[in-house]
């Protein structure tokens, strides 16, 4: 928890920087008639699942994010509660800096450190976010890992508007290792995917909206293995439901 | 509001008589009730809408603004001729007004018509922070009526300005509710055939564009005077009486559309300058323009007016009625409009599209377009054959605007100076002025340039400069230059109008000329107060004339910084 | 006389233009509803001569007084920058006739300051032409002056006034009472 509070200093001593001028010069109106900085914290998931096993989830996945157009300075939350070891099965945070390339894309750099139950791993970041033809949002990113190992991770959703106020999510999330990480469960090759569909409704604005849905996680070759060895299973079912906040 | 005269003598030689009329303004937080939500914003003279400050031409004003809130604040006299250090924009004219400060402003009133004023820092003025100038001129006017209202629209949204624009950078569509859904693809199949359908929406998909992008921050609450459509704003009226309505727009985003149904409307104004009357049933108004329209009510009944935005997602409504408690019938919002690929613009180079999907690129340049043919280029059009084509909109755009009841629509092409204030004469230069943004992104921009790294414009004194704006966005952005008269080329010649707000609709070409004739340092940006911010602004530099003191040291831009 | 030639010929404009929104039977009162609005007038009955000056846009003065009976000249000058025209007529008629010099606008017979002379003789088919001579009016260019003599044959609600499009609604006329 420490290494997380100096990345947050780190975060805010550049987020300050950010506010002073770039060149010391001229025009005074530049800062009066700008909007230059700007933030927001969203939650993308905050959900309970269920799974086909009786396994019981609590899901984050939160974002905040502080900085101008060129630059943001990105903090992501990732984490699973596991309702029966009464433990985080997951916890990741990643500190980026994350600068457009293009039109839609940006460009992310930074790191993840990964707390859960069980050993801790820092990771390096390098990822690429944006918007893809046709609507669907892409986020992905390679990862290396103290321990020297490698790995991608591959997110899209698509958001079908049912009304404007009824809103279908579909998400796919994968993960490829190029090498193992026996200790963290990790084979190598694909690891593992999940698919999920969630039906939401837009309650106040888009600050709240709870939805309900469906979700399959699936662990491939090593992987599965190396989970059914801990006990864990390979393939889970899960009913979710939760809700989407933004401020 | 006092009025007094001052008697000044120069030298004992001779002597001056000066009308002078001083007005104390002071800057409050205000809540501001629209019926559907009341909402804390910021008002004058604690009210928003602010007073209607009336001025009379010749005469010199002064004007002590106070500032009650915690923060630095302005006010800005849009569409007023007046030197620079009065213009009102912190880290321009002036460094702004700080807390409990009060500010006096001084300048001599030198046009007559219909303005308005606002605050320029922050997003004082979607929060509320408005009010409405009317200038008698010093002669009579050339048109009658019996008696006149000032109907100044706004689009008051219950979310603050910060968060709106905290809210548009986190998401470009945070706030667009008429987006195409599931259902509309599933109509529009069983209208065109789902391949027809499907490829539309692939089409759109692929280059990342959305149809339903004509507004921007939809859920507001349309106001006239400050009141909501159940609050219902009513102007009285003796049946028989010709009245006359000063439309403002005072919205941060919102084009209106409006109407009288039953009534014609002569626009008689526009920008605050005289035109020649024009009958209409209908106008659109965009952000920050003024018309000011006569109507004549024979019958003894009420009248509704009705302003729906130009995506349709609002509304404001007030009622003309022989006595208080009248109303009229409000009529339905009419079906949104979406963009067509004629809309499209600078975005055409994104998609792989069959030539007859691209909109004739030449049809929106306005360059010596022939009023004088004798019509007949309507009869061209297909099947809008009754309506000549807007050449102020792409050709097949989708916000081509008609009048519900079928009759006349105001164009800019009907807008012909009543009176020429300017000798026509050629422009000494161009400034090619191209509007670009990223809506995904919500970053807008000209030439490309946001404003924070953007160099002024610098322009000599006396020159004529001719600015061709070329939308390449597939919004529509009203540009407003501060200080100096836009004269919107509308083929006419000398019967040029003069404006303060240019609109220039998506994928159009428009040119307007401005006689340099104001030294100083000055503002020029869209005026949708969350493209303004986000960098669709520019300073303009006007070097030379009469006196350069003030204007020099504070510059450093290049010569035709952006030509 | 003119009149009936032009209300025979805006139907033809009409389908010139392919919009069937006009119909010749709205302005079947045509300039001469009755002889209430009385008659051009003969030189020698003249009794007076009423200057009107136009101006953009409105008359001075914007009110006249007339007995019934009475032969008057109105000597009509310009000093307006746009073009204006000076008409006697009820307020019905004056409505008709805005819908033709519309017409005029739209085929650029009037322009804000000049009159297409040559358009408006212009054969538009069966002899048909665009002029505007009726002997209740007077068109004129910035700086043009005309004269109407007009025989007011009796009381009646009868209006002067410009019916270039918009200029009515904006307010250019003036009242004829009857003393």
């Amino acid at each position: 928890m420490s290494r997380l509070t100096a990345s947050m200093c780190v975060l805010a001593l550049t987020a300050t920087a950010l506010n002073a001028p770039a060149i010391a010069q001229e025009d005074p109106a530049k800062k009066t008639q700008t909007a230059k900085t700007f933030w927001g914290v969203s939650a993308e998931k905050l959900e309970y699942r269920y799974s086909d096993s009786d396994e019981e989830l609590a899901v984050i996945e939160g974002d905040a994010f502080y900085g101008t157009d060129e630059l943001k300075f990105r903090w992501l939350f990732e984490g699973e509660w596991e309702e029966a070891h009464n433990a985080w099965e997951t916890l990741e945070n990643q500190f980026v800096a994350q600068i457009p390339v293009d039109d839609f894309w940006d460009a992310k750099g930074g790191i993840r450190v990964d707390t859960p139950e069980g050993p801790d791993r820092v990771y390096g970041v390098l990822g690429l976010t944006g918007l893809a033809p046709y609507w669907f949002e892409i986020d992905t990113n390679l990862y290396v890992s103290d321990e020297g190992d490698t790995s991608v991770d591959f997110e899209a959703e698509y958001e079908l508007l049912i009304t404007n106020y009824w809103i279908m999510s579909a998400t796919f999330e994968s993960l490829v290792a190029f090498s193992e990480d026996r200790e963290i469960g990790v084979g190598k090759g694909l690891n593992s995917t999940e698919v999920g569909l969630r039906l939401g409704y837009d309650l106040l604005g888009r600050s709240f909206a709870p939805y309900v849905g469906v979700v399959h996680e699936r662990k491939y070759g090593d992987t599965a293995d190396l989970a059914e060895d801990s006990g864990g299973s390979t393939e889970d079912w899960f009913a979710v439901i939760g809700a989407r906040v933004m401020f | 509001m006092k009025r007094q005269l001052l008697a000044a003598v120069f030298g004992g030689l001779f002597t001056v008589v000066v009308n002078a009329a001083e007005y104390n303004i002071s800057v409050d937080r205000v809540q501001i009730d629209t019926g559907d939500f009341v909402k804390e914003g910021i008002g004058y003279n604690g009210a928003s809408p602010g007073p209607v400050l009336r001025f009379k031409e010749g005469e010199e004003v002064t004007i002590n603004v106070t500032n009650n809130l915690d923060e630095m604040t302005s006010i800005h006299w849009h569409g007023l001729i007046l030197p620079f250090e009065q213009d009102g924009v912190p880290g321009i004219s002036f460094p702004g007004i700080k807390p409990g400060e009060t500010f006096t402003y001084q300048f001599p009133i030198v046009q007559a018509g219909t303005y308005w004023f606002h605050s320029h820092s922050g997003f004082q003025e979607p929060n509320g922070a408005y009010g409405a100038i009317v200038i008698e001129p010093e002669g009579r006017e050339p048109f009658r009526y019996d008696r006149e209202y000032v109907v100044q629209l706004t689009d008051k949204h219950p979310h603050s300005g910060d968060r709106i624009m905290r809210n548009l950078k986190m998401s470009a569509d945070y706030y667009n509710r008429q987006q195409q859904t599931a259902s509309d693809f599933f109509a529009e199949s069983s209208k065109k055939g789902f391949m027809a359908a499907l490829q539309d929406r692939m089409m759109w998909g692929d280059m990342r564009m959305m149809k339903a992008d004509i507004e921007d921050v939809q859920g507001f609450t349309g106001l006239i005077n400050g009141k909501g459509p159940e609050q219902n704003w009513t102007g009285l009226f003796e049946p028989g009486e010709r009245i006359r309505l000063r439309f403002i727009n005072s919205s941060a985003m919102t084009y209106f559309d409006i109407r009288i149904p039953g009534l014609e409307m002569t626009v008689v104004q526009a920008d605050g300058n005289n035109v020649q009357p024009v009958n209409v049933d209908e106008f659109r108004i965009g952000v920050a323009e003024t018309y000011d329209v006569i109507v004549r009510i024979k019958d003894e009944k009420a009248y509704t007016i009705f302003a729906e935005s130009m995506g349709r997602s609002g509304f404001a409504r007030g009622t003309l009625a022989p006595e208080e408690g009248m109303t009229a019938e409000v009529p339905e919002l009419r079906e949104a409009p979406l963009l067509t690929m004629s809309d499209m613009g600078g975005h055409m180079d994104h998609g792989d599209m069959s030539d007859d999907d691209m909109a004739d690129m030449n049809g929106d340049d306005m360059a010596g377009m022939d009023h004088s043919a004798m019509g007949h280029d309507s009869m061209d059009q297909g099947d809008g054959a009754s309506m000549p084509a807007d050449p102020f909109y792409a050709k097949g755009s989708g916000l081509i605007p008609t009048a519900s009841n079928g009759g006349k629509f105001l164009s800019y092409a009907d807008l012909k100076a009543q009176n020429p204030l300017y000798e026509d004469r050629e422009p000494t230069r161009e400034i090619e002025l191209r509007l670009t943004g990223n809506m995904e992104r919500y970053e807008w921009s000209i030439n490309g340039t946001k404003y924070e790294d953007a160099d002024p414009i610098v322009l000599q004194y006396g020159e004529r400069v001719r600015f061709k704006f070329v939308n390449e966005t597939m919004m529509t952005h009203p540009m407003h230059l501060h200080g100096m008269w836009s004269i919107l080329d509308v083929g006419e010649g000398k019967w040029n109008p003069l404006k303060h707000v240019i609109s220039v609709a998506p994928a159009t070409t428009v040119y307007m000329e401005t006689e340099v004739d104001a030294p100083g340092e000055w503002a020029f940006h869209c005026h949708l107060s969350y493209h303004a911010a986000s960098g669709m602004f520019r300073k303009i530099v006007v070097e030379g004339g009469p006196d350069t003191t003030m204007a020099e040291g504070t510059q450093n831009g290049q010569q035709g910084g952006e030509s | 006389m003119n009149t009936i030639l032009k209300n025979a010929l805006l139907p033809a404009i009409a389908l010139a233009v392919s919009s069937g929104a006009f119909a010749a039977g709205e302005h079947s009162g045509g300039h001469h509803g009755g002889n209430a609005v009385g008659e051009p007038g003969k030189a020698e009955d003249v009794s007076r001569t009423i200057e009107v000056t136009m101006r953009d846009n409105y008359y001075e003065p914007e009110s006249v007084n007339v007995e019934p009976g009475e032969t008057i000249r109105f000597h009509v000058k310009n000093e307006g920058s746009l073009v204006h025209e000076f008409n006697i007529g009820t307020a019905e008629m004056h409505e008709a006739h805005q819908e033709e010099m519309q017409m005029m606008v739209e085929h650029g017979v009037l322009k804000g300051d000049q009159i297409n002379y040559e358009m408006m003789e212009m054969d538009m088919g069966n002899g048909h032409s665009m002029k505007h001579d009726d002997p209740n009016s007077v068109l004129l260019e910035p700086g043009d002056n005309k004269e109407i003599i007009w025989t007011f044959t009796e009381a009646a609600d009868l209006e002067f006034a410009c019916n270039v499009p918009g200029h009515y609604q904006a307010g250019m006329y003036g009242d004829i009472e009857f003393e």
